[in-house]
Order: structure tokens, then C-alpha cells, then sequence
């Protein structure tokens, strides 16, 4: 199925899209050569502030890989037919999203080079050392179960049983990976914006927001670009968990600050202060916080009204909103936020330097990548069961009539 | 250089500091403790500038620190100065959370990286309440002090060569080892030794004649942060 939809299919505008990733892959992995030769110097994190942008992104693709579930639970645990069609599209995204986690991993180490020490020491204390076990377990479980049910399909027959089975230890472990990563950050001394409980469901309650939020989008490409339909009741499904999922999570991002300023402890009130007001002239996150406002506000006001929701174009503005807001809040603030108040109370900025940033796009650009071949594959292979399931149908009223 | 494994150095090493610093009783560990006088200390910042010469960290990377807190109103302000350096936790958040066990408990108190196993993801740095650990960012003072590049500290005893060298350890996690160099060679660490004001006390708590071990009791003793429940292992007094 690989040669037929990458070699045999030709479509320039596809191979334009991916010479395009390419070349920004290419200046991606040009800077990170540089940071390599230069150290982690060339990029904007200091003393204070030792995790950015890299270590942001990785959360917030963590919480992109773990939605799959989101389609792979209501499919084949509570048989919701509509999504048949696009379980694989979720699990491919959780391919790209886990392998675009593992990279911000390697970029943002000051020894890549010793990053097999993982394995060679193993360690079960650290969350960190759990967080590797589980990203790389998801990712293995993902391209087995993607690959085999649609090499299965392409064949017109069921998946092998084992399939199933490794379907079913698919969904606790996609929850599994999240809440590892919330505990990365949910058990340290001294850092107040995360010393809390809530922070791994917060986690998963946003990715299952901004996850479905993202598939959405893609249908609509798919749609658009590919001529691959998802349905319309599998994407007012999967609007229907983004309304839900995004309005829990905004709940329990306001229910942080009843905690914090009805308490009125100090260290506990201080990341958010600095976040949405600014603190002692420090307020490098206002403007970008009260974008994640506005933007979360936008999100539920288009999404909860059945009117709005059902309405394409409405559905697609809700959606990057979705998205973007919860790109300002877990992949920028929250690890940013969290760090910029030091263990002693004062504030340390941070800003990101262009190699950082161009580092970042490069590993955007990978997983787009990656993600685009796979889909290739998945709506040539659609197509033709399509056109076999139209012909068959089409026999079928034929003998009937 | 002929190469030495860490199990080799602290082979050599643990009967050296006993003979040097504990008086002939060759079987016991010390437990090396500091007490930092805050009602001596003037912020004068002596100690971040001898440590920093001891250690010859490179730019961002201070074992040491002078913190300082503004109190009260104008015309009636108070500056509280509390120097801090690595508090050698007993019970240390950068050791539970390190992924590749680079940073563990030495039995003699000090909390100790190995700067060959670091894979600098720098998640020791997030878990210490202290801020008592840097990243080396691989920044350098070549340009402005002649020969900063020529040698590096011997910490932990082991000798590391040029700061280009392969045994730098840039893009590792630094912190401040309580000058376990110096406690090899008998000598107390840079920052005890330079102290204007003699603020600084340096001993073993389980000598229960040391002047530490006597400090330790005082009603003046307390801990930063104890409330982390991270035990430190250096004691201000009040």
C-alpha cells in the first residue's frame, strides 16, 4: 500500500507541500547543529528560567498524542460506528505528536549525545526516566495498531486479533503518558504554579480539548486538499468532546485562582499575578495570556450553542481557537509561568532567541512530515475501499432489482 | 592523563578526608556540615567572588549566592543578606527526580553530580526549592580574563583539563560541592576561609565536640525552607 499511494498516485501539489517541510526541516536541523556546536547558550533560557520553549512544546504535543484515545475509546469501546473512518487518522497523529515530543526531548538536552544513559541507568524514582518508558511504549503501540488495521483494510479483511488486544492497553496508556508528564512538574518543592493536584487532569482535560480540536481541522484539510471525507456526524462527535473537554478545562483553570487569591498565600498567588497582570514591571506574558482569554472565551461561546457548532465555519474558528489558547496556556505559560518566579520570589523573563525558534519550526515541520505521508497512505487506501464498497453496493441493488 | 573511574576516586578518596579533617578516628564518616552566622554576615559577597575564583565557574553559573531582602519603610529599611549555597539536603528533590542517577547522596553529607553521566535536561534544577543548581551553558570568561580556558577546578578531585577539553562539563548541571576538593587536601571550603566577617562555620556534626555540632544546638538554628521537608544540611543562625 506504501508504493501505490507515495509512487504510483502522482500529485504535484503534495510533493510541493512536502519539499516545502522539507526545506523548513532542513533550516530547523541547521540550528540545531549550530546550538550543538555553540552549547545551549544561543538559546534565551538562563539560570532561573532552564526550561522554555522546548520543554513547553514537548507538554503541549504530549497532550496531542494522548487525544488519539479520544476516537480510539468511543470506537472500539463504545462501538460509535462514525468514527471507523478516522480511529487511524488520530492514531497517526499520535505517531507524529509522539515523535515531535521525543525531538523537543533531544534538542532541549545539554548532552544529547549521552541521551542512552535513559536506558542504561534506569531509574524508577524519576518521573522523567517513567515519562521516557511510556512516550516510547505509545508510540510503538501506535504504529503497530495504526499500520496493521489499515494494512488490513487495504486488504479487505479484519485485523489480526492481537490488534485488538493492543488496541484495548492503547487507552489507559494514552492517559498513562499525560499524567506522567503532569508529574514532571505536580511533585516539586518550591515551584507553587505546580505543586498541585489538579494539574494531570487539568492536562488531560485540555489535550482531549485541543487534540479532537486539531483532528477537526485536519478532516476539514483532508476534505479540502485530499477529497477524503470524514463525515459529518464523526466530526459532530468529535466537536461534541471538544466542547465538553474545553469547558472543563477552562473551569479548572479558574478554579486555580479562587485557591490562590482567596487564600491569599503569597507564593501562591505570585505566577498568576505575574501571568495575566505583571509583577514589579515584569509582565512579559500579559499580552499573551489575555490572547489565551479572549481566545478560550471565543472557543465556548462558538462551541456550546448547537447553532454555531454544527456551522462548518463557525466550528473551524472555534476550533483554532481551541487550539491556539491552549497553545499559549500549556506550551508557552505553563512551564514558562512556572519557572520565571523563582524559589525565592523574584522574577526572571524569559525570551526566545531566533535558533530556538527556528529549532522549533523544524520539528513542527518533521511532524507535519510525517504526518502528512501517513495520511497519504490512509486516503489512498480509503479511496480504494470506498470504490470497492460503491461497487459492491451498486451490484448488490442490481441483483436486487 | 590515564583515566580513573569514579569507583576508583572515592576508593582513594573517603580514608584521605577522615585522616585530614577527623582526627585519626580512621572508620567513621564524617557528616560535613556549614553554619552560616546571619547576624555576622555584611554582604559583602566575598564568599559568591572566592567561590567563583575556587571553582572557576564559567558565566551563569554560581555556586554561591548572596540573596538579599529589603525590609520595612523608608527611612526605617532593614537588608537581610543570607548566603546560599547548596544545601546537601538529606533528603535531596534533585537526587529523587535525576532520570540517569547523575546526582546521588555521598556518605559523608555531600550531594555530589557525576558530570560524565549527566545528560543536562536540567530537571534537578526545576525540583531544588534553593535555586542552588546552574546549568553550564558553555559560556566562557576567555575574553575578558586571560587564560580562563587554560584549567578547570579538580572538583570531586578528579582533574578535568581545559575548559574546551572533552572533560568539561558544559551542558551539565553545576553546583556548589561544599569545595569537596579542598576537604580532600584538609582545607575548608573557599567560601569558610574567606568570610570577612567569619560568618561562616565549617565541621563535622558527627564530631560532638566540633564548633558546628555546638552551633547546631543553639536557639538561634534554623533552616531555609524547612518546611519542604528537605532536611538541609547547612544551618543559618538567626
Amino acid at each position: 500500500m506504501l508504493e501505490k499511494a507515495l509512487i504510483k498516485e502522482n500529485n504535484k501539489k503534495f510533493w510541493n507541500w512536502i519539499l516545502f517541510l522539507l526545506v523548513l526541516s532542513a533550516v530547523g536541523f541547521g540550528s540545531y547543529l549550530w546550538q550543538l556546536n555553540q552549547g545551549l547558550t544561543v538559546t534565551g533560557m538562563s539560570r532561573d528560567v532552564s526550561w522554555g520553549l522546548y520543554i513547553g512544546q514537548f507538554t503541549f504535543f504530549v497532550g496531542v498524542a494522548a487525544s488519539a484515545v479520544m476516537l480510539v475509546l468511543p470506537y472500539y469501546l463504545h462501538n460509535v460506528k462514525e468514527f471507523g473512518r478516522i480511529t487511524v487518522i488520530g492514531e497517526f497523529l499520535a505517531v507524529a505528536s509522539v515523535l515531535m515530543c521525543m525531538m523537543f526531548i533531544i534538542v532541549d538536552m545539554g548532552m544529547p549525545m549521552r541521551v542512552v544513559n535513559m536506558f542504561l541507568y534506569p531509574t524508577p524514582n524519576s518521573p522523567m526516566f517513567w515519562d521516557a518508558m511510556v512516550l516510547t511504549g505509545y508510540l510503538l503501540l501506535n504504529i503497530f495498531i495504526g499500520w496493521n488495521v489499515l494494512e488490513a483494510e487495504s486488504k479487505g479483511v479484519h485485523p489480526p486479533k492481537w490488534v485488538k488486544v493492543l488496541i484495548y492497553i492503547s487507552i489507559p496508556w494514552a492517559v498513562s503518558i499525560h499524567t506522567v508528564t503532569a508529574f514532571l512538574y505536580a511533585g516539586l518543592p518550591g515551584r507553587h504554579y505546580w505543586l498541585t493536584a489538579l494539574i494531570a487532569p487539568k492536562f488531560l482535560a485540555s489535550a482531549f480539548a485541543t487534540g479532537p480540536a486539531l483532528l477537526i481541522l485536519i478532516c476539514f484539510i483532508l476534505k479540502k486538499f485530499a477529497n477524503f471525507d470524514a463525515g459529518k456526524k464523526a466530526i459532530q462527535k468529535l466537536a461534541l468532546i471538544v466542547t465538553y473537554s474545553m469547558s472543563i478545562t477552562i473551569f479548572m483553570v479558574v478554579v486555580e485562582f479562587f485557591t490562590a487569591f482567596f487564600s491569599q498565600v503569597p507564593a501562591h498567588m505570585h505566577a498568576l499575578q505575574y501571568l495575566f497582570a505583571g509583577v514589579h514591571g515584569h509582565n512579559g506574558f500579559v499580552p499573551f495570556m489575555w490572547v489565551f482569554v479572549i481566545l478560550s472565551v471565543l472557543a465556548l461561546v462558538l462551541l456550546i450553542p448547537r447553532k454555531t457548532r454544527e456551522n462548518d465555519k463557525t466550528l473551524i474558528i472555534a476550533c483554532a481557537a481551541v487550539f491556539f489558547s491552549m497553545m499559549i496556556e500549556k506550551g508557552l505559560s505553563f512551564v514558562i509561568g512556572g519557572l520565571a518566579v523563582t524559589p525565592f520570589g523574584r522574577i526572571t523573563e524569559y525570551t526566545p532567541r531566533l535558533p530556538e525558534i527556528l529549532i522549533i519550526i523544524g520539528i513542527w515541520a518533521i511532524g507535519t512530515l510525517i504526518a502528512s505521508l501517513f495520511y497519504k497512505v490512509v486516503v489512498s487506501v480509503k479511496r480504494e475501499t470506498d470504490v470497492t464498497s460503491k461497487n459492491f453496493k451498486s451490484q448488490e441493488t442490481l441483483e436486487h432489482s | 592523563m590515564e583515566k580513573i573511574t569514579r569507583r576508583e576516586i572515592f576508593k582513594g578518596l573517603f580514608p584521605r578526608v577522615e585522616v585530614a579533617l577527623a582526627g585519626g578516628e580512621e572508620t567513621r564518616q564524617p557528616r560535613w556540615t556549614m553554619v552560616i552566622d546571619l547576624a555576622k554576615c555584611i554582604g559583602c559577597d566575598t564568599c559568591t567572588v572566592s567561590c567563583k575564583a575556587e571553582n572557576r565557574t564559567p558565566p551563569g553559573v554560581t555556586y554561591n549566592v548572596v540573596l538579599t531582602e529589603e525590609k520595612g519603610n523608608l527611612p526605617n529599611v532593614m537588608v537581610i543578606n543570607t548566603p546560599r549555597p547548596c544545601m546537601q539536603c538529606d533528603r535531596p528533590p534533585c537526587a529523587q527526580v535525576c532520570p540517569v542517577r547523575a546526582t546521588y547522596k555521598m556518605a559523608n553529607g555531600i550531594t555530589a553530580i557525576d558530570y560524565d553521566r549527566c545528560i543536562g535536561c536540567r530537571y534537578c534544577i526545576t525540583a531544588c526549592p534553593y535555586g542552588a543548581r546552574s546549568f553550564d551553558f558553555g559560556d566562557s570568561y576567555e575574553a575578558e580574563m586571560l587564560g580562563y580556558e587554560a584549567i578547570q577546578a579538580p572538583e570531586y578531585g578528579v582533574q578535568r583539563g581545559k575548559r574546551q577539553g572533552q572533560k568539561a562539563p558544559k551542558g551539565t548541571t553545576r553546583k556548589c560541592h561544599f569545595c569537596f576538593h579542598r576537604l580532600q587536601r584538609g582545607e575548608e571550603p573557599a567560601c569558610v576561609e574567606t568570610c570577612l566577617g567569619d560568618a561562616r562555620y565549617f565541621g563535622d556534626l558527627n564530631d560532638p565536640g566540633s564548633v558546628v555540632s555546638k552551633l547546631a544546638k543553639s536557639p538561634r538554628a534554623f533552616h531555609l525552607k524547612e518546611e519542604m521537608g528537605t532536611h538541609p544540611r547547612v544551618i543559618y543562625l538567626k
